[in-house]
């Protein structure tokens, strides 16, 4: 009972951490019709950043917190204005080419930058772990269901109350429309570009304590942020958080009950079962081309 | 009334459609849809935009599959068979926005084209024995034989996608005959095309007719489609509101009344 | 197309290989050269599935580790003489790749690459981890060289014949693919999934079967390899590796069988040529897919050509 409480607190932790990439992929998804192959190595940057600014530049945690996210998101928004907006066949191959090459470029960017040892950096609040039932919660975890929480909230908000985050939403559903009813289309998409690598910064930085950040972390979390989108439902904003709780769960129980090595593994082989049973994934409803 | 095909009189129908309904969300794109194609006739479907000309197209052809009804084929339902399937026991089709190889040779569009007339599989390609050769030669004969039907013999090597709009049509016409098809349906064949193109297609599609193959064929082009069809269906908004000859379709009330939009009660004929 | 220059044009190669094995006697260089035949063999598997059926593969290297890994253990652990395990190697990658295939290839676009990209991740966790057959995380170590009755493939000279007449026998057959009935319907799907189905092409076979062609090959190069360096590790297999052969390819020109020879050359001199090229490797190959990508989105070979063409054509209406 303890050992699966125990599971079930690291599952979460990490499984909050998958929901807010997935929300990174979602959310550009739902308002671009792309996917970031790129996306797991801005996560990357948002941990390094976080840790360069506070353990060696010595900010505080909120300032650095937030000029890691704005930094990053800056460049999600150069990326885009760089490597996505010039492209003149916008096929997905072409696409999928060009964002996998930005994660290659990042990730040899990361580590020129950072070298290939792995950083750390102390939690945000130095308090002892909370016991729950002899199982051990970490504060930093708390922290980060916090922010998760936080986040979610207020992408609902944005989603539902304003203005923007409507206009965002009508480019998805109908391009030409939303451009005749005069939403500055390439502006959309740029935002997204920057609230999603954004997001994908925040999930860095709030791992940046209690896990060893390195120049190469990038494409293996993003790939289970982009697991848990698909889980939830690609596009579904309460699907992708609900798919990164649900991976990170399973795959502490994995860990705990079958063997560590395969840990990453789980979340390969669930992708692939979701892709061939149910592509929509578990709340999403939008028709996923399978021809 | 609109209900299922009349029976028939005569030779048996090539191609029977029978109560087909198809509904996208909460739109009946298809509403009890019936009728059927003589061998070796030309039918003209028509219809305002939306009326489910495109829709039944894609049914018949197997990219949806109909919620209800079935769809006969040479007196046997081909509800089963997948797209390609269908195209093997003879259906061939152009679409409206003409879809062509375009990075392929206008030969090369045809050779695919013969692909269900042709047997040799990836590793007779790989051998490459006298058999696989002389079928190869065969199909290059027939290709450019077809190119010189529909015109086109002197831009064999040409990209598909550099030719002028008006020959691409031809070619996709030409590439549909190249499966040798007992049924071709074409869809909105004289879109873009001027006068004279115009002309020339409706020949050609006489001509195709001679040969022994039933067309179906939605068109905008009313005294195209009018002078060549020996039948015109009406669709409107999912359903079929007239069949009968051109002249008796033209002077239907309720065909009138969905083109110059009043309101009447759908009769046939 | 050019059918009639062909038989000249493979004779000319064949010389080349012939004159190139003859002049070389430098270790280091005859060893480049075999790894620029590898690269060349990976390259144009997966320009078969990339560049002329249009299905995008992230995960290729684990055939290419497949195809390494089944030799060794076949002939290191089993004692297996390679000859025969080289069916194994081949039908294995063949095999997996047919069973994956069946749901992936119904996959488009996105969801193919994370698909292929998941498949890939498996592969090399499962080299990695299951030590006892694959040796794990340090790698396998002790395979036997290549000996074919009695022929030894032992000296660099020998191997680097071997690799170039596979390299040789791999383009014609792929080359007699291309300019068959399935290979126009390969660049049918590429170019038009809808209407490739819709004038009867079998598409979901036909990329099936393309997949598995695409998989056998580069296992064929895997199998090779194993037998050339006599160790190998997961690391050789990983996600990297599938980049850098997605590389090779856009270097190359998607649908371009030359074009792969250039950008398995390309990939594998570049780290030779510049010293400190470790270091920016992955920067360069992130450059090099973004750049070509936006601007050549048919790879730069093709690219450059297709500039050519539309300069003469403007040049030729003056």
């Amino acid at each position: 009972m303890q050992e699966l409480l125990q599971y079930l607190f690291s599952g979460m932790t990490n499984g909050a951490v998958y929901a807010v990439i997935a929300l990174g992929f979602s959310m550009l998804y739902s308002s671009t019709d792309l996917i970031n192959f790129a996306h797991g190595e801005f996560v990357m940057l948002g941990a390094l950043c976080m840790v360069s600014l506070t353990a060696g530049a010595g900010l505080a945690l909120v300032p650095a917190f937030f000029v890691t996210v704005a930094a990053v998101a800056a460049a999600g928004m150069l990326f885009e204005r760089l490597a996505i907006r010039p492209v003149r066949h916008p096929q997905p191959i072409v696409l999928i080419i060009i964002t996998v090459g930005a994660s290659i470029f990042l990730r040899g960017t990361g580590m020129l930058i950072w070298g290939k040892d792995a950083h750390s950096m102390p939690p945000f609040l130095d308090i002892a772990p909370i016991d729950i039932a002899g199982a051990r919660l970490l504060a930093q975890s708390v922290w980060i269901l916090v922010i998760v929480t936080a986040l979610a909230a207020g992408l609902h908000l944005f989603y539902k109350k304003t203005l923007t985050g409507k206009a965002m939403t009508a480019c998805a559903v109908n391009k030409k429309g939303a451009w005749i009813v005069g939403i500055p289309f390439k502006w959309m998409v740029l935002l997204a570009f920057g609230l999603s690598t954004g997001l994908g910064a925040v999930a860095g930085a709030s791992i940046a304590p209690i896990t060893m950040s390195s120049y190469d972390m990038g494409t293996i979390l993003g790939l289970k942020g982009f697991c848990g989108a698909m889980l939830g439902g690609l596009g579904s904003l309460w699907g992708a958080i609900l798919g990164g709780f649900l991976l990170g769960i399973l795959e502490a129980m994995g860990v705990g009950f079958v063997s560590s090595g395969f840990k990453d593994a789980t979340a390969f082989l669930l992708l692939l079962l979701v892709l061939y049973i149910r592509p929509q994934g578990i709340l999403g409803t939008a028709e996923v081309k399978r021809f | 009334m609109n209900g299922t095909a009349k029976p028939m009189t005569g030779s048996d129908p090539i191609l029977e459609i029978r109560d087909v309904d198809k509904a996208f969300g909460g739109v009946q794109a298809l509403d009890r849809i019936g009728f059927a194609l003589e061998k070796a006739s030309i039918t003209g479907l028509i219809g305002p935009n939306g009326a489910g000309k495109t829709t039944l197209f894609n049914v018949i052809t197997g990219i949806f599959a109909p919620d209800a009804g079935d769809i006969r084929f040479a007196g046997q339902s081909i509800e089963n068979l997948e797209v390609h399937q269908r195209v093997s026991l003879g259906i061939a089709r152009t679409f409206q926005n003409v879809e062509l190889f375009e990075s392929m040779t206008a030969m090369e569009n045809i050779l695919v084209g013969l692909y269900t007339r042709t047997r040799a599989g990836m590793i007779q390609s790989m051998l490459r024995l006298p058999r696989t050769r002389q079928e190869e030669a065969r199909a290059r004969d027939q290709a450019m034989e077809l190119l010189n039907f529909v015109g086109l013999r002197d831009y064999a090597s040409r990209k598909s996608g550099d030719l002028p709009f008006g020959w691409q049509r031809m070619l996709e016409v030409a590439r549909a005959m190249a499966a040798q098809p007992h049924l071709l349906l074409l869809d909105e064949p004289a879109a873009g095309l001027n006068i004279s193109e115009t002309g020339h297609l409706g020949e050609l599609i006489k001509e195709i007719r001679k040969q022994g193959i039933t067309i179906l064929l939605v068109e905008h082009d009313m005294s195209l489609t009018m002078s060549i069809s020996d039948q015109i269906v009406v669709l409107d908004q999912g359903r079929k509101i007239a069949e009968g000859t051109p002249r008796a379709v033209q002077e239907n009330k309720a065909v009138m009344a969905a083109y110059l939009g009043k309101k009447a009660n759908p009769t046939n004929n | 197309m050019d059918d009639k220059y062909l038989p000249a044009i493979y004779t000319g190669f064949a010389l080349g290989i012939a004159f190139l094995g003859w002049r070389i006697d430098n270790a280091y260089y005859l060893q480049l050269l075999i790894f620029i035949g590898l690269n060349t063999l990976l390259a144009l598997s997966l320009n078969m599935l990339m560049g002329y059926a249009g299905q995008i593969s992230l995960g290729h290297a684990a055939f290419y580790g497949i195809g390494a890994y089944v030799t060794a253990i076949l002939s290191t652990t089993y004692q297996v003489p390679p000859l025969l395990a080289l069916p194994a190697a081949v039908g294995a990658a063949m095999v997996i790749a047919w069973i994956v295939g069946i749901p992936t290839l119904r996959l488009s676009g996105y969801y193919l690459g994370m698909g292929t990209l998941g498949f890939g991740m498996i592969v090399h966790i499962v080299l990695r981890e299951w030590g006892s057959v694959t040796g794990g995380a340090s790698g396998f170590v002790g395979i036997p060289p290549l000996e074919i009755g009695p022929v030894s493939f032992a000296s660099s000279k020998s191997y680097f014949f071997l690799v170039w007449a596979v390299v040789l026998a791999v383009i014609i057959l792929c080359r007699r693919i291309i300019d068959s009935r399935v290979g126009r319907a390969l660049c049918a799907i590429h170019d038009g999934e809808k209407a490739a189905a819709a004038v009867g092409v079998n598409t979901r076979r036909l990329k099936l079967q393309v997949f598995v062609l695409s998989a056998g090959i580069a296992a064929l190069a895997g199998f090779l390899y194993a037998h050339l360096v006599f160790f190998i590790s997961p690391g050789s297999f990983g996600f990297m590796a599938s980049i850098k052969i997605v590389t090779m390819v856009v270097i190359g020109g998607m649908a371009s069988i030359w074009g792969a020879l250039f950008g398995a050359s390309l990939l594998t001199l570049l780290p030779e040529w510049l010293h400190a090229f470790s270091e920016f490797e992955m920067v360069v190959y992130g450059l090099i897919l973004m750049v070509v990508m936006i601007f050549m989105p048919r790879g730069l070979t093709r690219g450059l050509m297709d500039i050519y063409e539309r300069y003469r054509k403007t040049h030729d209406r003056q």
